[in-house]
């Protein structure tokens, strides 16, 4: 069973694994003591008409026993889960990598901040379905959504978190060894659930340079004007990958504007609501 | 009991007038008819349900080939099978496939009546399969068919506290689940947005495809809701207003226990599903926008009303077959429940915990992880009754005289994969490991042992109580091979999902082979399936011995299985007003081997006198 | 029996069952020549009052998800328009002295039927119904207004949350007005009696309840 949780490559995917087979060893002893203990007790108390059952209502001292074992055994796991879950939620490490992810139905939209380490700007570069990221360092997502809530799966960096359409969730993510990894959507976010995976594409410090060289050639830092061409190149040289600008519009899209259009009328009220959602 | 409450006992005897044929059958209003009502309702739903697993199944394990028998099945949903598409017709399948037993048997049953499923049409499927199990299988059998069975007999009462609200209840229930039935047959089909309905992939109709037939979905729960509020009221009111002389709170075998308990979950925590799935219909059919963020909305508040209510919800499920489970192993232990109060009070206490544990099922939603942890400490806290749950049957196993009857069977099956269903639930509580194994066959291999292991309590329950229930003998051979067939089968084919989570096999989608990670375990998936078919098969034994038995079974005596127990001391099947005597009670439900007489076993309504003490001297 | 008799039949106490100590043997008739067992008397709530409490309990849960909703978003938003701004605050002022007055009259009501006096009764059932029909007249105004000038449901969070919130309770008042007019046609047949008032006195419950219900969304909706 052990050898098919996925290779780990993340600096926290150590601990949780630990956890898991902490845990795993934990129910693996519980399991085998209740069933040895089920099964001998069965075939040792099997009916006999020549005896009679043992006249017993419980036995405090015992049900204290086997309140208080378990009681202690799930208070250490869960000391033991905070200080992981902390190490994985909030200890988020400094960085100077970032990316946005926006699920949409049924792709991921993926947009780099570019040389100017600024989103939404005119030297971003946005794809569908293509996550670059260097090896070994730390990288800080923004997750969102466009229409329903997906979940970022990266199955061999322990990471998942779900993407809620009109929030911004930050986490963090570090590969360790160069490769590449299927990202699948782990919430079921419509008829095209199913086969919604983008591609980790972990590189080597080489390998990374040359792709960011090529994304944003050094001569040009601000060179939002020559992305057209490789765009087009990316997506020839990416196979499966697909332009931003040639996905179909996602069909919540309309149904959003209506309702704006309608709550305009609505002043106040509806301005608040909005900002509410921002 | 209550002087208004023998009274009517009293009453319904002296009466003795014939009802109708639609008054006895239909519409009646004797808890023991609604009873059974309620029983064959959820058996039809059962096989519904079952038929939808295995449609699911035949998609996951050979993935775009023609699903054999479905070719009846309109357009949109199943499209016809061409030539070349069965098994092994996809690229690279047959590697996957051919490996393994069976294999050419599927082939070539693909081909007979074949057709392909929609992916749609898949959502569509697994979303009714556990919106029909849950709420039109397991509650309605458990709750709706036993709870109305036993809470008046083994409390000592002629009928319910209000026997036409109970006639009501049913008939609630019943356009409810035609309506959900229907729902696949409307435009765009059924719900598919999983039984959990996510917004905002339920709130916006355009975003599912799926219109009329969500929110018919919404509509059959809000009627179930209230058909589920008339019945809770009357069990509760029953159990506290209508025992016998002499039943005290602490005399109530375990199953009334429980069912009580579960009765008030049902009664707090369904209201709290209605008002969600109130907004959830607003949101689709009248323009607001109470869970999409385009007009202000907070989908993740729906996951809160939604578990807030779905956590109870999964009590309400597994409470009755505990308190089964309960009773059953100590009739057949011939021994008293090890640790009576302990039992009791380790349902109230998951009853008042399971109310603060529902932020569980949403660590990685995007919550606070503060919270998270906050969460995590209350789940870990409620698996300590469930604990002491398992360690009491064991206590009642230990110096028993155990009688290997097929209910006691199929009891100890519940007890069994209830073990493997809370052990593996301790994976998801911890807030790190539920990273990974989040919304993953870990999950589905998680619930199943638990709520579809309700199914072994549901058959101990039938097994034990047919005699009672329908005056005739189930067949105890025919029994034990369906309880033998059934354990085996349910293990080969809900242990393998637990390795296909921790590979990272993601739930709710209806081709692994789209994902390269996955490769390596598909054969993990042929293999859980045709246990799965097996499971499917082996039920037929069960419904031949039904209804053989129900037709030519043995007669029962009062109390076939020396059970000590208020419902044994009247008629097989007990008449109307049930007892022919208000029975008085001297005694806990579980004496048996009792040093005080010769028997062992001690009926609660027995008067000892002097002379047997002296006897068994 | 004296509790000696069961330990002399050779049982050791700590056997006998704690659901079956020597006491509670000693209680139980036929075994010792005790008394007869002591039936339970009527139960302290009776049978159609606890339903009807049990009702109260699943509304109240009904009406906390809605009003937690409530909470959320309204609390949830930086900026949120004061009742002051859409709704008539002092129409519905006034509409409250209705409700409350209502529960008054319902109240006397129940005090005339338990002296059975059966003229006042029915007299003040009367009132109630009238009083319960005008919060809903006026409510219904409100709303026909309301929509007038633009706030309807799909009109933005605020006219949702508010036509849901009240609607339902709009509705619970609705149906108590057209039981309690039902049970004001039993009364004026003469159903009710001093020792025969159950029917009035769930209704009057529930009632109540509706009146309370009121009295926490009016501040929470209209007065914040």
């Amino acid at each position: 069973m052990m050898q098919w949780l996925p290779e780990d490559v993340s600096p926290y995917g150590g601990s949780i694994d630990a956890l898991f087979y902490f845990i795993y060893y934990i129910t693996a002893a519980a399991f085998i003591l209740v069933t040895a203990l089920m099964i001998i007790f069965l075939y040792q108390y099997r009916r006999d008409d020549s005896r009679r059952a043992v006249y017993t209502h419980g036995h405090t001292g015992l049900e204290l026993v086997w309140t208080i074992i378990p009681a202690l055994v799930f208070i250490g796991l869960g000391l033991a889960s905070k200080s992981i879950w902390e190490e994985v939620k909030l200890n988020v490490p400094e960085t100077d990598v970032e990316i946005r992810v926006t699920g949409k139905q049924f792709n991921w939209e993926v947009l780099y901040p570019g040389p100017d380490k600024e989103f939404e700007t005119d030297d971003d570069y946005q794809v569908d379905n293509d996550i670059h990221v260097p090896v070994g360092k730390p990288v800080r997502v923004f997750l969102g959504s466009k229409d329903v809530i997906h979940s970022l799966f990266m199955p061999n960096l322990r990471f998942k978190q779900d993407m809620l359409p009109g929030r911004q969730i930050e986490a963090w993510f570090q590969a360790n060894k160069a490769g590449t990894y299927e990202v699948p959507c782990a919430e079921l976010c419509g008829f095209g659930h199913s086969g919604m995976k983008g591609t980790l594409y972990v590189d080597t410090p080489e390998d990374y340079a040359a792709w960011y060289d090529k994304r944003w050639p050094p001569a040009e830092t601000n060179g939002g004007d020559a992305s057209a061409a490789e765009t087009t190149e990316e997506v020839l040289a990416g196979g499966a990958v697909m332009d931003a600008e040639t996905m179909p519009e996602p069909e919540a899209e309309p149904a959003a504007t209506e309702e704006e259009a309608e709550s305009a009328m609505e002043g106040a009220a509806d301005s608040a609501a909005q900002e509410a959602t921002e | 009991m209550s002087e208004a409450g023998a009274a009517a006992a009293h009453d319904a005897h002296a009466e003795h007038h014939e009802l109708g044929f639609i008054r006895t059958y239909i519409f009646s209003t004797d808890h023991k008819m609604i009873g059974r009502q309620f029983m064959f309702a959820s058996i039809l739903m059962l096989i519904v349900g079952g038929l939808l697993a295995m449609m699911m199944r035949w998609e996951l394990a050979w993935p775009e080939t023609a699903v054999p028998f479905t070719s009846w099945i309109s357009e949109p949903f199943m499209y016809p099978a061409d030539e070349d598409s069965t098994v092994g017709a996809v690229e690279g399948l047959s590697e996957f496939v051919d490996p393994f037993p069976g294999a050419n048997f599927a082939k070539s049953l693909g081909s007979v009546g074949g057709a392909h499923m929609d992916p749609a049409f898949y959502n569509s499927v697994f979303t009714m399969h556990a919106t029909i199990m849950i709420f039109f299988v397991v509650m309605p059998f458990m709750v709706g068919g036993f709870g109305n069975f036993l809470i008046p007999l083994m409390i000592g009462a002629g009928d319910m506290a209000f026997p036409i609200l109970n006639m009501l209840s049913f008939w609630t229930a019943v356009p409810a689940t035609i309506m959900i039935v229907y729902s696949f047959f409307v435009e765009g089909g059924a719900a598919a947005g999983g039984w959990t309905m996510y917004a905002t992939l339920s709130a916006d109709p355009t975003l599912s495809g799926v219109d009329t037939g969500a929110d018919l979905w919404v509509i059959s729960l809000l009627i179930l809701g209230v058909s589920s509020l008339m019945g809770a009221i009357n069990y509760i009111t029953t159990v506290v207003n209508m025992r016998a002389p002499g039943m005290t709170w602490f005399r109530m075998p375990l199953v009334i226990w429980s069912l009580f308990v579960t009765a008030i979950l049902l009664l707090l925590a369904l209201p709290v599903l209605t008002a969600a799935l109130g907004m959830l219909l607003f949101d689709r059919t009248m323009g607001t926008s109470f869970f999409m963020p385009g007009g202000g909305g907070e989908p993740i508040l729906w996951q809160h009303l939604f578990w807030f209510f779905g956590h109870p919800e999964v009590y309400i499920l597994v409470l009755p077959a505990m308190g089964v489970t309960s009773d059953i192993l100590s009739t057949f232990s011939r021994k008293p429940i090890f640790g009576y109060k302990a039992m009791a009070f380790s349902m109230i206490a998951l009853a008042f915990l399971s109310w603060i544990v529902w932020g569980h099922h949403m660590f990685v939603s995007g919550m606070n992880p503060v919270l998270g942890t906050a969460f995590m400490l209350t789940t870990m806290v409620i698996a300590v009754p469930s604990a002491i749950k398992t360690f009491n049957w064991l206590g009642t196993l230990w110096g028993g005289n155990i009688r290997f009857t097929s209910p006691m069977l199929f009891a100890l099956g519940f007890v069994s994969n209830f073990v493997i269903g809370g052990l593996s639930g301790i994976y998801m509580a911890s807030t790190p490991v539920d990273i990974f194994i989040h919304d993953t066959y870990f999950i589905v291999a998680h619930f199943h042992y638990v709520v579809a292991g309700i199914i072994f309590g549901m058959f101990a329950a039938l097994y034990y109580w047919f005699p009672k229930i329908f005056g005739r003998m189930m067949n105890e051979t025919l029994g034990k091979v369906h309880f033998a067939l059934t354990y085996i089968f349910f293990n080969c084919a809900f242990f393998p999902m637990h390795f296909l989570g921790v590979a990272g096999h993601m739930r709710r989608i209806y081709n692994p082979l789209q994902y390269e990670f996955l490769h390596d375990i598909q054969w993990w998936n042929v293999f859980i399936t045709m246990s799965a078919f097996c499971l499917g098969l082996s039920q037929l034994i069960f419904f031949v011995n039904f209804i053989w038995s129900l037709i030519a079974g043995k007669k029962a005596d009062k109390n076939p299985w020396e059970a000590n127990t208020l419902e044994w001391t009247a008629p097989s099947p007990p008449g109307h007003g049930n007892f022919e005597t208000t029975p008085t009670v001297y005694r806990g439900p579980y004496e048996y081997s009792s040093p005080l007489v010769k028997e062992d076993w001690l009926p609660q309504d027995r008067k000892l006198g002097p002379e047997v003490v002296t006897a068994s001297q | 029996m004296p509790r000696g008799s069961a330990l002399a039949a050779g049982l050791p106490a700590s056997q006998l069952s704690t659901h079956e100590t020597p006491e509670a043997l000693v209680a139980v008739p036929g075994y010792g020549g005790g008394p007869p067992p002591p039936s339970i008397p009527q139960p302290p709530v009776s049978n159609a009052r606890m339903g009807m409490l049990m009702l109260i309990g699943a509304e109240t849960m009904f009406f906390a998800g809605l009003i937690g909703a409530y909470v959320v978003f309204r609390f949830g938003s930086p900026v949120w328009p004061s009742g002051h701004l859409y709704l008539p605050v002092g129409i519905t002022w006034v509409n409250t002295g209705f409700l409350l007055f209502s529960c008054y009259t319902m109240w006397k009501a129940m005090r005339c039927i338990k002296a059975d006096q059966q003229q006042p009764f029915v007299r003040w059932l009367a009132i109630t119904v009238l009083l319960g029909s005008i919060f809903l007249g006026v409510q219904g105004f409100e709303w026909v207004q309301l929509v007038h000038d633009g706030l309807t449901i799909s009109a933005g969070m605020y006219g949702a949350t508010f036509y849901t919130l009240i609607g339902c309770h709009g509705l619970h008042v609705l149906a108590a007005v057209l039981w309690l007019g039902i049970v004001l046609l039993q009364a004026r047949r003469g159903k009710f009696s001093q020792q025969r008032a159950i029917g009035v006195e769930i209704c009057s419950m529930y009632w109540y309840y509706v009146g309370a219900v009121w009295v926490v969304l009016f501040p929470l909706v209209y007065l914040n």
